[in-house]
């Protein structure tokens, strides 16, 4: 037994619980059944009914993807009407977005790891996460409820005057969304209240891992850009209805007003998309580097700049739009700000690798995978926040190929990262790390063959959202769709290994990555209460240098997490806090 | 973890405060009826006065009825935080509608 | 943290470790959700001022055809329902469940009463034929972009409205749940987060009077 100083009111008696590496109860093998995962209030079920989801909504727009590309192999007509490629170009944007890359890390992997980091039994508000849950059902249902009646072939971006004509079932989907929003927001409020109220003893601000600041940087964001969405569409739903000609330039409404609204969600939501990703990548790279991160502090607060300055920049959208002289300029300005702390970011995690011991397990291969593609995702969108040379790119592939690289090769790939590295957690399974390295190494190569060439297309005037286009580009249509015929396969052994892990992967011990993440603290796969002890913190989540003995430390009177402590050990407890 | 102590949060205001709070609350609103109505205030002095006085009355019903006078200051610090990304929604909009050459663009 | 919980009353769920965690946790969660709400009607009010700022002749000519008798009754209706929900909660923390139960009637009624006055003002508008939109056919007012301005009007009103109608009926469960006995001074969270919600609703209100009834 050891006694920590968690806070300098407060001394408490601690002792090291290690994990048991073959637990005999976890959260998978308690409440079975199909009823009991479908009203499960546990967090890290819900985690994994949001992973079973998104990846079904990935394979839809996947699909979709790969069959516009396969009508792109020639200039003319392939094989589908163009009416048909306006309709898949919308609803592969529109899934991968809003029912994809939003909810993917952090209601996903974040509803897993989140209360765990922190030391908690759950999220502060179980029911309202499955809540969400369900609301993200409702919103997944309306839109299938579109897709059944006429599609949608506005883009994924609603813009206005046209979605107010399409023919298209726009309100079913704009209704999808808007209800969709609402889980979206849920989700963050949840998280953002978790955080500040549920931390184990000893969790000080400065000992959050940075994964929990992305969530809550993210969540921020969230509660504040997502009912400016939800309010757009619901203005555009009554402009369907109603005709109320707020946006409607034929009633003498206008339709930029319809761009800011949409931009100031918008653009804050592709942060809501990256910077979850972005923790991934500090608690993946630091386990595989044995080393403290570099700049924590930086790191942390960047997250919040981030979400800041991401509400100040949404009108580069809209350059061409007939926006002001005065407003272009300035957001052309603040644009290049939000360069600076994504930077400082990329700095301090290359800085960590320095000199630490590094092992290229799949995970940290999808680190410097995402480094790199992240990388020319970032500067391309700084060139293309520098007015002149928007006026030439805006809406041609090379914004298609910049924002597939910052969303794909950031947010996607660090999903991947995420994904590897807290599998064994999820599971208790490990992966073949041999097929893992191929599926990286397909992915990469696809993912670049695919969007490189869409860089120098757009350059030279391919516009986006074509069916057809001039022999010019003929090739570089074609390597692109080769390329993603490779991502799918890529996908394919991914889906395949990951599955397999499942029946015949060899068994996760309870750390297998040598992290000191509170997270590796409990069982694989967690007991349904995470830990079966009040978890105590004194060493922060990437102190390498101290020893493994320092670490798996909880409570040493209070017996049972979950379960009520007898009132002599709570009297005992007592006696020890003073 | 909170950091508050125990008797941040149960604050129990008394009936009278209550009421004087609502009694502000009703005069601040005849006030405004009464300035808008019957005096007449030079143009943008109106919408200032009359703005100013709905923020006095938000700032009493936020301060004493949702108690956060006596709460703990992050709640305080979300709702301005609220307050001020609205206004940076608005402002930044304005920047674009107030100096376009043509109001509304035609398509 | 753990050490001023003595007991686990069944009203704290398991994962929080005590009653005042709890509480403090619901209402935190409740703020966060206000900032959402007060950015989802910022959107409209947004609009508002967007429109108010290039046609400021049109907004002061409609402003006309609203009625600020009405507004202003509706106004101090919202105040006093504000004051009965701070009454409601210092009546339950006092643990006097009975004139928490009255509270909470009271404020229900002046919610009602405030929905009625507003069915009256649109059933008046409609009847001149003062239709969101497209379906604007009244003919009193010059201006081209008059049915924007209703629409603004309709929107935000509206939207609100249908706050008010949701807090009718969190308020009507949160009286049946004191009926049945579930709160006193020990636990009234759900009471006092349903006062904040309440609250905000009037906050709303609170700028939409002077912004549409009181600009000519
Ligand atoms: C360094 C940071 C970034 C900068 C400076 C930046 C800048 C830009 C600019 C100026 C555009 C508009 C191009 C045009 O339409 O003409 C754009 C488009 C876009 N960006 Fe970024 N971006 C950045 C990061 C990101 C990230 C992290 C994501 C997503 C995870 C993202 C997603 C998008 C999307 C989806 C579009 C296209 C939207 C559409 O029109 O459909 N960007 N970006
Ligand atoms: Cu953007």
């Amino acid at each position: 037994m050891a006694t920590a100083e968690v806070s300098n009111t407060k001394t408490l008696k601690v002792k090291r619980f290690k994990p048991s590496e073959d637990p005999k109860s976890t959260f998978l093998t308690e409440e079975k059944g199909l009823w009991a995962w479908l009203t499960t209030v546990d967090h890290k079920k819900i985690g994994l009914m949001y992973l079973g989801s998104v990846t079904f909504f990935f394979l839809l727009g996947g699909i979709l993807a790969l069959l516009l590309r396969t009508e792109l192999l020639t200039p003319a007509k392939t094989f589908i009407e163009a009416d048909t490629y306006n309709q898949f170009f919308t609803l592969h944007g529109a899934i991968m977005v809003f029912f994809v890359l939003v909810p993917s890390i952090p209601a996903a992997l974040g509803n897993f790891v989140l209360p765990m980091q922190l030391g908690a039994k759950d999220v502060a508000f179980p029911r309202l996460n499955l809540a969400s849950f369900y609301i993200y059902v409702i919103g997944a249902i309306f839109t299938f409820i579109a897709l059944a009646n006429n599609g949608l072939d506005t883009g994924w971006t609603f813009y206005t005057p046209y979605s107010t004509d399409s023919s298209s079932s726009v309100i079913w989907v704009t209704l999808g969304v808007f209800i969709l929003g609402f889980s979206s927001i849920l989700t963050g409020t949840n998280f953002i209240t978790t955080i500040h109220k549920m931390r184990a003893p000893g969790i000080t601000w400065g000992k959050l891992p940075l994964n929990i600041w992305a969530l809550y940087a993210t969540s921020i964001i969230q509660v504040l850009a997502t009912p400016v969405l939800a309010i757009t569409l619901l203005l555009l739903t009554m402009e369907r209805f109603l005709g109320i000609g707020i946006f409607d330039p034929a009633m003498g409404g206008d339709p930029v007003l319809f761009q800011h609204f949409f931009w100031f969600y918008s653009h804050p939501a592709v942060y809501i998309m990256i910077v979850p990703g972005f923790g991934i990548i500090s608690e993946v790279i630091t386990t595989f580097s044995k080393k403290h991160i570099f700049g924590y502090w930086a790191i942390a607060l960047s997250s919040l700049a981030i979400a800041f300055i991401g509400f100040l920049v949404w009108g580069h959208h809209m350059f061409t739009s007939g926006q002001s002289a005065v407003a272009t300029t300035v957001f052309s300005f603040l644009t290049f700000l939000v360069g600076i702390p994504t930077g400082i970011k990329i700095l301090n995690w290359v800085a960590t690798l320095y000199k630490g011991s590094i092992e290229m397990k799949t995970p940290m291969l999808y680190v410097f995978i995402f480094l790199f593609l992240f990388s020319i995702g970032g500067f391309t969108g700084i060139m293309l926040g520098s007015l002149a040379a928007d006026i030439h790119l805006h809406d041609t592939y090379y914004v298609v190929a910049h924002f597939h690289y910052v969303m794909m090769g950031g947010t996607l790939i660090a999903l991947l990262a995420g994904l590897h590295y807290w599998w064994p957690k999820m599971t208790g399974k490990m992966y073949n790390e041999f097929q893992a390295k191929i599926g990286a190494a397909l992915i990469f190569i696809g993912f670049n063959m695919t969007f490189l060439p869409q860089f120098i297309m757009g350059s030279q005037g391919m516009p986006r959202r074509y069916y057809n286009y001039i022999d010019q580009f003929t090739i570089f249509h074609q390597t692109s769709t080769i390329g993603s015929y490779i991502l799918g396969v890529g996908f394919l052994l991914i889906a395949f290994y990951l599955l397999r892990s499942l029946f015949s992967g060899e068994k996760a011990g309870s750390n297998p990555w040598g992290s000191r993440g509170l997270e590796w603290q409990a069982t694989s796969p967690p007991d349904l209460h995470n830990f079966d002890h009040t978890p105590v913190i004194i060493n922060g989540p990437y102190d390498y240098h101290k020893p493994m003995e320092e670490f798996q430390l909880g409570l040493a009177d209070v017996h049972h997490n979950g379960h009520e402590p007898s009132h002599a050990a709570k009297a005992a407890a007592e006696e020890v806090t003073n | 973890m909170s950091g508050n102590s125990h008797e941040n949060h149960h604050h129990v205001s008394t009936a009278g405060q209550l009421w004087a709070v609502g009694t502000a609350l009703l005069i601040l609103t005849i006030i405004t009826v009464v300035l808008a109505k019957f005096v007449t205030i030079p143009a943008p002095f109106d919408i200032i006065t009359a703005i100013s006085i709905a923020v006095v009355k938000a700032g009493l019903v936020a301060a004493f009825f949702m108690n956060l006078y006596w709460d703990t200051k992050f709640n305080a610090m979300l709702l301005l935080m609220a307050v001020a990304f609205f206004m940076l929604m608005v402002l930044i909009t304005l920047l674009d509608t107030l100096y376009r050459v043509d109001v509304v663009p035609s398509f | 943290m753990a050490n001023h919980s003595t007991s686990h009353p069944t009203h704290v769920q398991h994962h929080f470790v005590d009653a005042d965690q709890q509480f403090d946790s619901a209402k935190m969660g409740m703020w966060v959700f206000l900032v959402n709400e007060i950015l989802f009607f910022g959107g409209l009010f947004c609009a508002y001022i967007v429109y108010r700022s290039w046609y400021p002749e049109l907004f002061t000519e409609a402003a006309l055809e609203l009625n600020t008798f009405w507004g202003a009754v509706n106004t101090v209706v919202l105040i006093g329902s504000s004051l009965t929900v701070a009454m409601a909660i210092r009546s339950v923390q006092k643990d006097q469940i009975k004139g928490l139960k009255i509270n909470l009637l009271i404020t229900i009624a002046l919610a009602i009463v405030f929905m009625v006055i507003k069915g009256f003002e649109y059933s008046h508008k409609f009847h001149l034929g003062i239709f969101p939109g497209e379906f604007y056919t009244f003919e009193g007012l010059e201006h081209a972009k008059a049915p924007i301005f209703f629409s603004i009007y309709y929107m935000l009103t509206g939207v609100h409205a249908l706050h008010v109608l949701i807090g009718i009926g969190l308020i009507y469960w949160i009286y049946r749940r004191a009926v049945r006995g579930d709160f006193s001074s020990e636990y009234y969270t759900p009471v006092e987060i349903t006062g904040l919600y309440w609250h905000l609703v009037d906050l709303i209100w609170i700028f939409l009077f002077p912004l549409l009834y009181l600009i000519e």
